[in-house]
């Protein structure tokens, strides 16, 4: 899938990654379209997340990534931290931070070194806290939230650097329904503000939510294309064993699982 | 809105710095004033060179001194001056009088304050603790002596006779001279090339022929299974004095539990023969104190290999105390 | 709703500051003589100007600055406590996690031996021989405090070596662990072939104030501003840390060079606290526990808070130490652990939800 030059958000150029001396991601070649939600989604151990750290520049790897036309490797640190949002998995031992403080944390690469909050920070974590429904408990210790609660300010967090380019590593963890839905009205929100949104996510029909899906199987990249194609259903299917169906309920794709007995994988 | 931290910080800094220019400049400004000079005969100034090579030098002999150290402050009453003790550490505990004086702490964590409370005129310690430091930089007269062979107690008994300006401080010296030679006379001809392991602390750390202990027993005629080699309180390998197969074993009552016990001891010749001297605790006091009391030491070690190393079966000596820590090297 | 925190923060930083504040006169008060003994010869008519002189001694050049000593080697284990837990991101983590300790020890067991025994590890008995081992040897020369620091501060740097660097906080507490056992069996195998130094490492080891004069003060109050100045300069990075390693580097934090800095700044600390006082236990582990259970701050206050609380509590624990059993006195080591573990369980047993880290 080709876009003009200038509205790739990100691109991988071939890159091939290893954790330890396992092999993890082997020469996959990426454009994201800016302005657009892009979804990765594959079967368990893919390498997705990997996929997704070494596009924000988390993880060694050969090849290149190019963030908004540049190389990565070429950005200043604090300018890549102001372009790009990365919202991690399981990584948060803040316990003892209040909700307000963590969201504050996101406004780092704006303030310069040794000084307080400006209005504008306070603003923008304001802004992402009510976007993200968190703004009334505040002044709580993240430790006594519960799992959903707690990924809502994580995401807060996120917004709050308002940057260009947002990846997030399974956002919806622990939200129920309702923050489900609040989550992808928000980043259809973002996308119409013209911000690039690319989320891992394993709930294929969430990913099918969005205007561009990437399918990752071992390491491998297997289809990249809009989720309303029929050819980007028929490769999902496909690289799940066709053990889902992908049916339309009501204007949306939903991907249901396939109750039919086992048969063996086709060869790849 | 919240208010600039830097300027709190500028505040906080300027206030810290404003104080520890305070503490400087009257730390500064303090000073002990030296004590005024009592009218009467002329004083004569004092001045020696401790075991740290450092020179000390008194105005005037010392009325008030604290001792650190348990030999000290035996050597300093056994130079009659016992009088002049206005302190000691908690060890000290002979002779009788001394343990009415005021315990100042041990001999490594005395009590600063309250040695500095008895306006002491000099104070007497060993050689390695960090109370040396503060005290000398308090302005207290400090000595340092160390005695750990016949050598340095001879050594030191001569410059505590300087400190405290007593003529013929080696008197004392040959009064313990004397009596090392009587008691090695008193050990029968057949008790002589005994071959001796004098285990002074569980660990098992023994009295090597270096050690103050161990030259009294080549004095007395006896063999030290321990070669000098191994330094004066080498902590040995059970094993290794299986193995030497000593004739005699002489030991204290606080470290003699669990003696027996350990692997191949109990049937060493000497346990299985009870040739064991095991010396209660006063006992065990004397012995391993490099002073004075080195006389009564070299007797009380004298009459053990008079009765154990001719082979008489004796009991194995008084039952000591309940174990406290054991007898430490040099208390 | 925001003042609430930042108010909690200033109360309890203006409670600590009076706390101390009220300390430190106290100190003067306490020791082997009670100060109604002490106050009619500082201030009566009729007093002979010796005892005068010794009185002020007692008061102004041995318990003000041991009070003050106290109090500034508790805000600096305080403060490297709160870096500590902060770098590794582990409520349990206390300012000896690399090795600091046993380093320390080590350096002082090695003066020790040179010190004292030398006759002994030569063999040979002889004042002489000894003389011109002590006053030749630098490491002599260095003192104890000098040679306690420097124990320390190598110690760190071997962990970083071994460690390869601070990337990895997993590796550099391993390597703190190994670093702190090797050292420790070398303290062992040195207190083996000089045991005369036993009793002076005991007492080194349990941790006294006793020895801290006005130079020992300035040095720890100056080494004190330094480290804290330095530490919430750098508590972004750890705030950052907080929210996991990769997020801080999404942050654009550079936490290589970062990181290192605030193992300096925890090397810095510890060792002059441990060079002063020996090893005190517990206050570096307790102090940032026990300012996180009042009011819940990010690492720049905390930092300052930590350092308040570590400092009330060791100058508390040390005027318990004199005063409890005057004129003898317990281990301050023992009182720390007593104060600072009792409150802690206090707070473990109140707290039956899953509120904040315990």
């Amino acid at each position: 899938m080709t876009h003009a030059p200038e509205k790739i958000a990100i691109c991988a150029n071939g890159i091939s990654a290893s954790i330890g001396k396992h092999p993890i991601l082997h020469g996959i070649t990426l454009d994201v379209a800016a302005g657009r939600w892009t979804s990765i989604v594959g079967p368990n151990g893919a390498g997705k997340s990997t996929l997704l750290r070494a596009l924000a520049g988390l993880l060694p790897c050969t090849g290149s990534v190019h963030l908004l036309g540049r190389p990565l490797a070429g950005w200043h640190r604090s300018d890549r931290a102001r372009a790009l949002s990365w919202l991690g998995q399981n990584e948060v031992a803040a316990d003892d931070l209040l909700v307000y403080d963590v969201a504050m944390l996101g406004r780092l690469p704006h303030q310069p070194w040794l000084s307080p909050p400006s209005d504008a920070d306070h603003d923008a974590v304001e802004q992402a806290l009510r976007a993200t429904r968190a703004w009334d408990w505040r002044q709580r210790a993240l430790g006594q939230l519960s799992g959903g609660e707690r990924q809502r300010v994580l995401l807060a967090r996120a917004l709050a650097v308002q940057a260009q380019v947002l990846l997030m590593d399974e956002p919806l963890a622990n939200l129920d329904p309702p923050h489900q839905a609040d989550w992808l009205l928000l980043v259809r929100e973002l996308v119409a503000q013209g911000k690039t949104v690319v989320s891992v996510l394993h709930e294929v029909s969430f990913a099918l939510q969005a205007d561009d899906v990437a399918i990752i199987a071992a390491g491998r990249l297997r289809h990249h294309g809009a989720a309303q194609d029929a050819a980007t259903h028929r490769a999902l299917e496909h690289v799940f064993d066709d053990r889902i169906a992908i049916h339309a309920v009501e204007g949306q794709w939903l991907a249901m699982p396939r109750l039919l007995p086992r048969r063996e994988p086709a060869s790849h | 809105m919240k208010p600039t931290p830097v300027r709190r910080i500028l505040w906080v800094v300027a206030i810290v710095v404003a104080l520890g220019l305070l503490m400087a400049a009257l730390a500064r400004a303090q000073s002990l004033p030296t004590p005024p000079i009592v009218n009467g005969p002329p004083a004569l100034a004092v001045q020696m060179t401790d075991d740290r090579g450092r020179v000390i030098t008194l105005p005037r002999p010392p009325q008030r001194i604290v001792s650190l150290l348990p030999s000290l402050t035996e050597t300093v009453c056994a130079l009659d001056q016992c009088h002049r003790l206005v302190g000691v550490d908690r060890y000290s505990n002979w002779p009788e009088t001394v343990t009415r004086l005021p315990q100042v702490g041990g001999g490594l964590d005395p009590n600063i304050e309250a040695i500095v409370a008895l306006r002491p005129d000099v104070v007497l310690m060993a050689t390695s603790s960090r109370a040396l430091a503060r005290l000398e930089s308090l302005g207290v007269a400090v000595v340092a002596l160390e005695p750990r062979s016949h050598a340095d107690v001879q050594r030191v008994i001569g410059k505590l006779g300087q400190v405290l300006a007593v003529p013929d401080a080696q008197r004392v010296w040959r009064h313990i001279d004397a009596a090392v030679e009587a008691a090695a006379q008193s050990v029968p001809p057949a008790a002589r090339g005994v071959r001796v392991y004098f285990e002074v602390n569980r660990g098992p750390y023994g009295a090597g022929a270096s050690s103050f202990i161990g030259e009294t027993l080549t004095r007395l005629g006896a063999r030290n299974i321990l070669p000098a080699s191994l330094g004066p309180f080498p902590k040995l390998n059970p094993e290794f004095v299986v193995r030497a197969d000593p004739d005699l074993i002489m030991v204290g009552a606080r470290s003699m539990e669990g003696l027996t016990e350990r692997p191949g001891w109990s049937n060493m010749r000497a346990v299985r023969e009870q040739r064991l001297c095991v010396f209660p605790p006063e006992e065990a006091d004397v012995l391993v104190r490099p002073g004075p009391r080195m006389a009564e030491g070299a007797r009380i070690m004298a009459r053990c290999l008079a009765s154990k190393a001719a082979g008489n079966a004796g009991n194995a000596g008084k039952a000591g105390n309940a174990a406290k820590a054991p007898v430490a090297v040099r208390p | 709703m925001i003042g609430t925190v930042a108010q909690r923060g200033r109360w309890l930083a203006g409670l600590l500051l009076l706390a101390s504040a009220l300390l430190v006169p106290l100190g003067t008060g306490v020791g082997s003589v009670g100060l109604e003994n002490l106050w009619p010869a500082l201030w009566g008519d009729g007093t002979d100007p010796a005892a005068r002189a010794m009185a002020w001694q007692i008061v102004w050049d041995i318990r003000l600055p041991r009070t003050l000593g106290a109090w500034c080697a508790g805000a600096l284990l305080g403060l490297a406590g709160a870096v500590a837990q902060g770098l590794f991101r582990n409520p349990l983590a206390d300012p000896y996690l690399l090795g600091s300790a046993s380093g320390a020890s080590l350096g002082v067991a090695t003066a020790l031996a040179l010190m004292g025994g030398g006759a002994g590890m030569v063999g040979s008995a002889g004042g002489s021989a000894a003389a011109m081992v002590f006053s030749g040897h630098w490491l002599v020369r260095l003192g104890l405090t000098g040679a306690a620091f420097a124990g320390a501060v190598l110690a760190v740097l071997l962990t970083l070596a071994l460690a390869r660097g601070v990337q990895h906080t997993l590796r550099l507490l391993l390597a703190g662990v190994i670093v702190g056992v090797v050292l420790g069996a070398f303290t062992s195998l040195i207190l083996l072939l000089s045991p005369d130094s036993l009793q002076a490492m005991q007492a080194f080891l349990l941790g006294s104030t006793g020895f801290v004069g006005w130079t020992s003060c300035v040095l720890m109050a100056g080494v004190w501003l330094l480290c804290v100045v330095a530490a919430w300069a750098l508590s972004r990075v750890l705030d950052g840390l907080a929210l996991g390693e990769s997020t801080a580097h999404s942050l654009g934090l550079p936490l290589a060079p970062l990181r290192a800095a605030l193992v300096a700044v925890l090397a810095l600390a510890t060792g002059t606290a441990v060079a002063q006082t020996g090893l005190i236990a517990f206050v570096g582990l307790a102090a940032p526990h026990l300012v996180r259970a009042v009011v819940k701050v990010p690492h720049g206050r905390l930092m300052g808070l930590a350092s308040l609380m570590g400092a009330v509590l060791l100058a508390g624990a040390d005027l318990l130490a004199r005063g409890l059993i005057a004129p003898q006195e317990l281990p301050v080591g023992v009182l720390t652990a007593v104060l600072g573990g009792g409150y802690l369980l206090w707070l473990m047993h109140r707290r039956t939800g899953p509120g904040g880290v315990l």
